[in-house]
């Protein structure tokens, strides 16, 4: 069986650390804006939420894009080919998790698991973020996360919100976009 | 550049001016960033007789080298103006994740200087920098105007802002982020008021380079296991500075009732278990492993905290031995904007002075009511006593002639570390650039408390480290960190080779500079002193009852630390101390 990248929010710090690699391993600087993951941060709520792809079995952004140009591995980790990319766009508001996004080339772009070991779980100290072959719960949980979808059109507002969903599960008194 | 964003912001707040200019690379082999390159734009910029709270009193905010990467613990930044709580020239810095967001932004630094007309905020989304009306804002607490600018700009857009206390120019206000990460000491707050300058907001998408970053992500991997992670510093991420609560009533040096005893006997309500008990989540800092941030919830009071600190002065020294209710006075803290120290140490003299009959400020010890209530009407100046605790602790000892009971230095109230249980604290509190403050020294784990010479030594070592240390923008809580491991990641990060050598001399040089300006602002060394209590009154309990850190041991401890500093007998550096570390007299 593959192993799939888990994201447990109540473990998440927010640390950003895993931000932090990831846009080191991808763009060769420091630039959590450029990374494949995200840590949407509550702080007032003391909650952190890590966005991540779930490399989907069956991927809107690839069935949205005209261009072909999104593909899946042997390994089911979805995948761009940029040399096909014509930067229309159209993957960005079709992903319900805003995980995949244009850059500034006006290519898209998205998580590829780092060819199956993950610069990010390495940064997670906390274990917040997991690279394995999913058990029952674990695959429970996943599909739990998957249920909520964001309709929204920008990546960075459908990450919001759905992060909004978990923080009011996990801290249910808190008076969230207050 | 490499590190550097190579850029700063200079905002002129009664012009209504914001420019972008290249950063004084000149600088930087001497003062390397955060703490150093911020003492030294300030030196050159605001002369040391300026009234704190005049238009011409900078706020020079600056980064580290390394804030933005991977290296761990090291997205602080701090601030250094001149405090209008102490009339000292001080550094504030602080965790959360506005340093790094300001690199994103482009920009090392940010120096402010006058006055608005009136209420705004500075407004920074990358290249476009921009002040802007804060009227909707007055008044209202720091979680509701961080929320307010983080709306303007993005939801993950980093703010500094002030509560009502800055605004109300309480000189012992901090600056809030991310809701309960301060710059506490100093009033960095009131400095903020003083300028009309609600907050600043800051969303960046850039990055910060480095000259190889293999090698960096090797190095930073390598320190991070073979350093950081050891069990040494694993007390961060276990128990957070709640351990401390243990550790200091075992030693017999934990603020207890104002200062009158060593130990608290039921400190175990408000100690590292009952905070264990408390938690939800471990909350970091950005690109810090440890997280030593304990997110407490008690019958819907919540906070990110308490630490030790807050624990102390006010759970112990207001002899609040309740978790709830020190939860409460932290967050009320936090959102109104006081430094917990402060408050706490004062409200904890207004006890003791309502209690011995010389004064009622209606304030008793382990009384939650009027505790909790006169946060508030400190911060927001609304009743009689809330004016009086609002001076802090010095002046409320002068107004009621009560000198005999306040533990300050230089204006700044003690924190949680009573110097009769170790005489290293106490110089540590008189010579700190701040007043009284741990953060510049900490003996408390030397294996003789009252050893005068090596803990005069020790104290020296302590300054040097940390004037580098968090001029890099290092975490505390990264003890085991020192100038081998720094220099080796700068050498990877910039491409040039950096020596350990050269930053231990940066760490002196940065504390002499802070030693001139302080000279030339009019101390001596006559305030480099301590207060009557520590020196007369016999502490009550414990392990160290009956102990008094006597003016003779202090008078000649300080003379071993102005020789051990290469100062003369009345606290000057001398001419070869400087012209050893590259000084000129100011």
């Amino acid at each position: 069986m593959a192993k799939h990248l888990l994201a447990f929010p109540d473990l998440c710090t927010g640390c950003n650390r895993c931000t932090y690699v990831c846009s080191a391993v991808k763009e060769g600087l420091f630039i959590p804006a450029r990374a494949r993951i995200h840590i949407q941060n509550f702080p007032l709520h003391g909650y952190s939420v890590p966005c991540i792809c779930f490399q989907c079995p069956k991927p809107e952004c690839l069935e949205a894009c005209p261009e072909e140009a999104i593909y899946k591995n042997d390994e089911e980790v979805v995948l761009v080919d940029q040399e096909k990319c014509n930067g229309c766009g159209v993957c960005v508001p079709a992903c319900p998790y805003g995980m995949i996004e244009l850059n500034a080339d006006n290519l898209a772009y998205k998580c590829d698991y780092c060819g199956g070991e993950p610069a990010c779980v390495e940064e997670c100290y906390p274990g917040a973020i997991v690279f394995v072959e999913p058990d029952q719960e674990q695959k429970k949980i996943k599909a739990l996360q998957m249920k909520e979808r964001s309709a929204l059109s920008e990546a960075e507002k459908k990450r919001l919100e759905r992060a909004e969903i978990f923080l009011k599960e996990a801290r249910p008194a808190a008076a969230v976009s207050a | 550049m490499n590190l550097y964003a190579g850029q700063v912001l200079r905002v002129d707040l009664s012009k209504g001016e914001v420019a972008k200019e290249p950063l004084r690379e000149e600088w930087l082999k001497d003062y390397w960033g955060c703490w150093g390159l911020a003492v030294k734009y300030f030196c050159e910029l605001v002369p040391p007789a300026t009234d704190p709270f005049s238009p011409a009193n900078a706020l020079v905010i600056m980064t580290g080298p390394l804030t933005g990467t991977l290296a761990p613990t090291s997205a602080r930044f701090g601030l250094v103006s001149k405090s209008a709580h102490t009339g000292t020239i001080f550094e504030a810095n602080m965790g959360g994740a506005f340093g790094p967001e300001l690199k994103f932004a482009g920009y090392d630094g940010i120096i402010i200087t006058g006055r608005a007309d009136a209420l705004v905020y500075f407004r920074i989304k990358d290249g476009e920098v921009s002040l802007e009306d804060a009227s909707a804002m007055k008044g209202q607490g720091i979680f509701a105007t961080e929320a307010r600018l983080k709306a303007a700009v993005g939801s993950e857009a980093k703010v500094l802002a002030i509560g009502p206390a800055g605004e109300n120019l309480i000189t012992f206000a901090c600056v809030g982020s991310e809701a309960y990460r301060q710059m506490g000491r100093g009033g960095a707050g009131a400095l903020f008021g003083s300028k009309n300058l609600k907050g600043i907001v800051c969303q960046g998408t850039g990055g910060v380079r480095v000259a190889d970053l293999e090698a960096f992500r090797r190095k930073t991997t390598h320190w991070k296991q073979t350093s950081l992670l050891t069990e040494d510093n694993l007390w961060a991420k276990s128990d957070g500075t709640p351990i401390l609560v243990d550790v200091t009533n075992e030693i017999g040096l934990h603020p207890t009732r104002n200062f009158s005893l060593g130990v608290n006997e039921g400190h175990a309500a408000i100690g590292p278990e009952a905070v264990r008990q408390a938690k939800l989540a471990d909350r970091a800092c950005a690109a810090c492993p440890l997280g030593c941030g304990k997110f407490t919830h008690i019958n819907g009071a919540e906070v990110e905290g308490p630490e030790y600190e807050t624990l102390c002065l006010a759970g112990s020294n207001c002899q609040m031995n309740d978790l709830e209710q020190v939860i409460r006075f932290n967050r009320l803290c936090d959102d109104l904007g006081l430094d917990t120290i402060s408050a706490g140490n004062t409200i904890g003299l207004a006890m003791d002075l309502t209690e011995s009959g010389r004064r009622d400020f209606g304030l008793r010890f382990g009384q939650a009511e009027d505790y909790l209530a006169v946060v508030s009407e400190m911060a927001n100046l609304s009743t009689a006593r809330g004016k009086d605790l609002a001076l802090g602790a010095r002046k409320l000892a002068e107004k009621y002639e009560a000198q005999d009971l306040s533990t300050e230095i230089k204006g700044s109230e003690f924190p949680a570390y009573d110097p009769r249980g170790n005489y290293g604290m106490g110089l540590a509190y008189a010579t700190s650039e701040r007043g009284a403050c741990h953060l510049r020294a900490f003996t408390i784990f030397a294996s003789d408390h009252f050893n005068i010479e090596a803990l005069a030594q020790d104290v020296v070592n302590g300054q040097n480290l940390n004037a580098i240390k968090w001029s890099m923008c290092f975490c505390d809580f990264w003890g085991t960190v020192n100038t081998e491991i720094m220099a080796d990641l700068l050498t990877a990060g910039l491409g040039r080779p950096v020596t350990a050598e050269e930053l231990d001399r940066a760490g002196e040089r940065i504390w002499n500079l802070t030693r001139l300006y302080n000279l030339k602002a009019g101390f001596t060394g006559a305030d480099d002193r301590l207060p009557r209590k520590i020196m007369e009154q016999k502490l009550g309990n414990g392990p160290n009852e009956g102990r008094v850190f006597s003016k003779e041991d202090f008078a000649r401890m300080l003379q071993i630390y102005y020789q051990l500093r290469g100062w003369d007998a009345a606290g000057v550096p001398t001419k070869e101390k400087l012209a050893e570390l590259g000084l000129q007299p100011l």
